[in-house]
């Protein structure tokens, strides 16, 4: 006999392989990029002061706090753990590192973005853009993912 | 977790701030809170002309403005070209001298990364940043 319940239970546990592996990605990329910012945060305070947004201090509050966010939700990914909340952290932060790269170009700043440290001095502005849209994308399709499955296994 | 979408991200971001704030502590001498460059690396040009023979001047300006015109005896210094640069630089530098640093402004990053990058890739200690760089050299001319 299959009723609704059989089905979400069978639509639930669908592979779930595919979109663990975009987690893991996607985690480890916040995770390695917050790391490197937590080894040097005198680099990233003036990273993120060289885009001429925020005062100083705002800046250096910033540079201790934004890494380790990006940590602990990376880690939110893999371990979904607080899940939902990771996932809309991170896609509200890469949102926000893409409008302030955007903003930064239409002004005219040359600068490094700081999202990995030294590894991302040399990026050129379409490189820097087009990673962030990649991964604002990965973001967007697991939290569709996600949104998708809590409906399904909502109980009817 | 049955927490909702807002709860789930305030504990987060609630859990960050307790290593960040740590971290704050653990960094408290290395990074000034009031200004990006502490007044200790700051030197005045009025200063920098005090220690007469004993700075050498760093411009790190683009090429171009430095072919325009520079500080005298003054050394071109930028990030486009650190490679290149640095060698030749540190060639004429001898220890004991100190450096100072000058960019277009007040309001200029580039002698902040070029006096920071001299003091952590070539171990210099006395490297000091020019208050308002270029615009307040002309000025006091």
């Amino acid at each position: 006999m299959s009723g609704p319940s059989t089905l979400n239970v069978q639509l639930s546990t669908r592979p779930q392989f595919p979109w663990r592996i975009v987690d893991v990605i996607v985690a480890g990329i916040f995770i390695y990029a917050g790391a490197i910012k937590v080894l040097d945060p005198v680099q990233f305070a003036n990273d993120i002061d060289n885009y001429k947004i925020l005062p100083w201090p705002v800046s250096v509050a910033l540079a201790f706090y934004l890494p380790w966010l990006e940590i602990l939700c990376g880690l939110g990914l893999i371990f979904r753990f607080l899940y939902r909340g990771a996932l809309s952290i991170l896609t509200a932060l890469i949102l926000v590192f893409t409008l302030a790269t955007v903003a930064a170009k239409v002004r005219g700043l040359d600068i490094t973005c700081g999202c990995f440290g030294h590894a991302s001095q040399h990026w050129s502005f379409p490189a820097h853009l087009l990673t962030n849209l990649a991964i604002l994308a990965a973001l967007l399709a697991l939290c569709i993912c996600e949104r998708a499955e809590t409906r399904l296994n909502r109980p009817a | 977790m049955k927490f909702s979408l807002a709860r789930q991200a305030l504990i987060l971001a609630a859990l960050a701030l307790v290593p960040g704030m740590g971290e704050a502590v653990y960094f408290r001498h290395k990074i000034s809170w009031q200004s990006p460059i502490p007044p200790s690396e700051l030197a005045t040009v009025a200063q920098a002309r005090a220690w007469g023979e004993n700075v050498i001047w760093a411009d790190a300006r683009p090429d171009e403005d430095f072919a325009r015109d520079h500080v005298p005896g003054a050394l071109s210094l930028n990030e486009d070209r650190w490679n290149e640069l640095l060698p030749q630089f540190l060639a004429a530098w001898s220890p004991g001298k100190k450096i100072v640093v000058y960019c277009s402004s007040l309001s200029c990053n580039a002698s902040r990364e070029v006096a920071r990058r001299l003091r952590k890739e070539a171990q210099i200690p006395d490297v000091f940043v020019l208050e308002g760089g270029w615009e307040a050299w002309l000025k006091s001319k």
